[in-house]
């Protein structure tokens, strides 16, 4: 959109409205039109009442009934599982995030090396997120059953693997590894990040004698930081939502949203007990806010970082 | 509300205009966090425009006048009722015999044969047993009603209040009959979810009488009947009598209390090396948990003012209690052993994994419907009742049985289009179908007169024990101001069966989170 975006104005057209500069917002602007009308038309309305209702005691079925700071002031200062599941949902953010963009990262790169077949391997690797939904998190609670397939290969190795979903210090790593098969995604925007490093910036390198590993740490790395950067705001964002896969495993294995021992209660599992178990909207809502609130500072310090680390060409 | 990447927000590959392009990346970062946070916030919101529905009165059946006539009618006799028989005209009431074929049971109701309509039911029955012994009962409804037309649809057991209640909410879509978790039925009420049921059950001189006392209680609030008690339960003690005999116990002499189930289990487990093979017993295995052992040592879980109790003493000792079997057995051991289960034949109990299980009397079915081989040592197979013996489950040594009775209520949604129809179905299914129901699934009919009396329940030999076993049943915990309070013995228990917490730390946190909630709720 921004190639468009960037196609020269013509010098014939002087007027005012249409400078270059306008010209290039209107674009965009055009764009993101059919966002920006979605947010209006269907989530800033639910947003607004949601902020209200988060004042309020609201069951769904009888009108909200006010009650000032009170969720804010129960959430804060007497609420455990706000606390372990803000906790979980941190612990999963820290380890999931770097762990998706390393390997991605390094998944990518092995993609992009020309070889035969090679868009074989872009389809396989990509295919999982085709593929996500209930359906395949059944068939990873399958794969790490204390006796199912992965502990079986690992018997294999002669490695006892842990209990995973059964055990609370391994249910989070055990999501963690599932999670890893839907790093279609982030190797996508990798290759195309990749893809736009110019291939000069190589070419003098090796004529300098640079190595494989300066050349990936001076060019590749720099080159790719905005990219990097997009990808850890949007992984990290995605991270404190994690709900479908720890929601389905739990109930499966548990019966229990958030088991075992409240090791798979993330910020948003804990969020849907309140919301559709308990039918309190309204704390549900003080939770959502809560949450928008820790997700838009820690996107804004990862904002103000970016501008030591990430190098826009220039 | 889903973790994975969007790939929508692929950025370009080709150069890009330096300002567009760090704009681009600089702003997706914030650009997303709305795009993603968005959506959650305004789930949680709802539509603005539901708000008015809250505030309509309910339009109870009440206020619809009603030109049927009070029974006292025609009476035909329970047979001709039952087959289809032209119905009476005019708008006359008949009273219909419980149980068809027999009077044994000696139930009735006033039923208005000539409601016409369509009326969808709900319920979660979706086991080939339940499933078709639902439909057998609804198959005789629409007989003895050939005006009304039932459309029974099934919705999974974790879905149905949830999606009655979003339904009830928006005004449309909801069911006019639902199944009703009863120990949950009042909270239903005041939250104004089903209708009250009194101004009907008045008018057809319905008052409670013939149910089981404490679940015409779980079904109404001051008096006022939100649904009419549809099935009741109660836990016993299966057990395996082929492993039994493996292990030289006397397979008519099921434990008495937990030092039996512990001295039994020193026979029944087995183990090849670390791995079980099979297991005696084990707390939390089977349909009970804390809140039931807590019981049978003499505990309670809250005062007569719904004051929480939830660490005392004998709860605390309980907990202590099962802790015990984890560490028995190992914590790692027993998780993995626990993975092994599957459903239907290949349960702990029906695959010979567990030799003690306790589960409700409706268990039975299963185990008829299955018919698991109990297999001796010696290859000698037994099923059925030679297979499998039922006991109380044995309390605390020196403590009294005591057993969750829970169950359902029909009741209908407010909103619902159809409440004469509903209201006929629902006396129907609760003092006719309820017969043919509980000889299907050996669901515990809510009349008690019916489950004491009924000769083809009583045709399974365990029947009487079960309808014994009522005598101690006690209903689920109900706090008003905190409906599932319980629930907070799910993380306690794991804290401690994980070593992290000793039971009383853990029973003091439960508390202590119970206390709060119940302290917000009535503020």
């Amino acid at each position: 959109m921004a190639r468009l975006a960037a196609s020269r104005p013509s010098r014939a057209e002087k007027k005012p409205f249409l400078t270059p500069r306008r010209r290039e917002a209107l674009t965009g602007y055009i764009f993101a039109l059919p966002f920006i009308f979605g947010f209006l038309a269907l989530t800033l309305g639910p947003m607004i009442f949601s902020l209200y209702a988060s004042f309020t005691e609201y069951n769904i079925v009888n009108p909200p009934e006010w009650i000032g700071l009170g969720n804010y002031d129960f959430i804060l200062r007497y609420d455990e599982e706000f606390r372990i599941s803000l906790k979980n949902t941190i612990y999963y953010v820290i380890l999931k995030t770097p762990l998706v963009i390393s390997i991605s990262l390094v998944l990518a790169m092995l993609m992009h090396i020309d070889l035969p077949g090679q868009r074989y391997f872009r389809t396989i690797y990509y295919l999982p997120t085709v593929l996500t939904g209930v359906a395949a998190i059944f068939l990873w609670v399958w794969v790490l059953n204390p006796e199912g397939l992965l502990n079986r290969g690992l018997g294999l190795l002669g490695i006892s693997g842990p209990n995973w979903f059964f055990d609370p210090a391994w249910s989070k790593p055990g999501l963690i590894v599932m999670g890893m098969w839907y790093i279609g995604s982030p190797i996508l925007i990798f290759l195309a990040g990749l893809n736009g490093i110019p291939t000069q910036l190589y070419e003098s390198a090796e004529i300098d004698g640079a190595g494989p590993l300066r050349k990936f740490w001076n060019i590749t790395i720099p080159m790719l930081s905005p990219t990097i950067f997009f990808l850890v705001v949007t992984n990290i964002i995605g991270a404190f939502q994690v709900f479908n896969s720890a929601y389905v495993v739990s109930t499966t294995a548990h019966a229990s949203a958030g088991a075992p021992a409240q090791s798979l209660l993330f910020y948003e599992v804990y969020l849907y007990i309140r919301a559709f178990q308990h039918l309190e909207m309204g704390f549900a809502s003080a939770l959502a806010w809560i949450l928008f609130a820790i997700v838009m500072v820690v996107t804004a310090i990862q904002l103000w970082l970016a501008k030591r680390w990430v190098y826009y060409e220039s | 509300m889903s973790d994975t990447n969007s790939p929508d927000s692929v950025p370009q590959k080709q150069p890009i205009r330096k300002m567009t392009r760090r704009h681009l990346l600089q702003y997706g970062g914030a650009l997303a966090a709305v795009t993603f946070v968005g959506p959650v916030l305004s789930a949680c919101g709802g539509d603005q425009g539901r708000r008015g529905q809250g505030g309509t009165p309910t339009t109870g059946p009440a206020a619809a006048p009603t030109n049927l006539t009070t029974a006292g009618g025609v009476t035909p006799t329970a047979a001709e009722a039952m087959g289809g028989a032209t119905p009476p005209e005019g708008g006359a009431a008949t009273t219909v015999a419980a149980t068809p074929g027999t009077t044994a049971t000696g139930q009735s109701y006033n039923a208005r044969t000539d409601v016409a309509g369509t009326i969808t039911f709900w319920h979660f029955w979706g086991s080939p047993v339940r499933r078709t012994a639902i439909r057998r009962v609804i198959a005789g409804f629409e007989q003895t009603y050939p005006n009304i037309k039932v459309n029974e649809q099934f919705v999974p057991f974790g879905d149905i209040w949830t999606k009655n209640i979003a339904a009830v909410a928006a005004g449309r879509g909801m069911p006019d009959v639902i199944v009703e978790d009863r120990p949950q039925l009042r909270a239903r009420a005041e939250n104004n979810i089903d209708i009250s049921l009194g101004e009907l059950a008045q008018r057809d001189g319905i008052t409670g009488d013939a149910f089981w006392p404490f679940t015409w209680q779980e079904a109404t609030v001051d008096g006022v009947p939100y649904g009419l008690p549809y099935e009741t339960d109660i836990r016993v003690l299966y057990y395996n009598k082929a492993a039994f005999r493996d292990a030289g116990l006397d397979p008519n002499k099921p434990p008495k209390d937990w030092n039996d189930l512990e001295a039994y289990s020193n026979k029944l487990d087995q183990r090849s090396g670390n791995k079980l093979e099979r297991i005696g017993f084990f707390p939390t295995i089977g349909n009970i948990g804390l809140d039931q052992w807590g019981w049978m040592n003499g505990g309670q879980w809250q005062t007569e003012d719904f004051e929480p109790t939830i660490n005392a003493k004998e709860n605390i000792e309980t907990l202590a209690w099962m802790k015990k079997w984890t560490d028995r057995y190992g914590k790692k051991n027993i998780d993995a052993f626990t993975a092994t289960f599957g459903q239907g034949p290949e349960d702990p109990f029906m695959s010979g994994k567990v030799a003690m299980k306790v589960d409700i009397q409706g268990y039975t079915s299963f185990l008829n419907f299955y018919n698991p081989k109990f297999t001796t040592k010696g290859g000698e197979e037994l099923s059925g009742e030679e297979g499998y013996g039922v006991a109380a489950i044995p309390p605390a040594p020196g403590h009294k049985p005591a057993s969750l009775s829970g169950g359902f209520a029909l009741s209908i949604p407010r909103g619902s289009k159809n409440q004469e129809a509903a209201w006929e179905f629902i006396k129907y299914l609760t003092f006719v179908g309820q017969a043919s129901w509980a000889r299907d699934t050996y669901g515990m009919p809510t009349i008690e007169k019916l489950a004491r009396t009924d000769p083809e329940l009583k045709a399974q030999p365990n029947w009487e024990f079960f309808v014994d076993a009522m005598s101690y049943g006690r209903p689920a915990v109900y706090n008003p101001a905190y409906p599932s309070m319980l629930e907070v013995l799910g993380p306690a228990v794991d804290a401690v069966m994980l070593g992290r917490q000793t039971p009383e730390q853990a029973l003091n946190e439960a508390q202590r989170k119970a206390e709060a909630e119940i302290r917000r709720q009535r503020r």
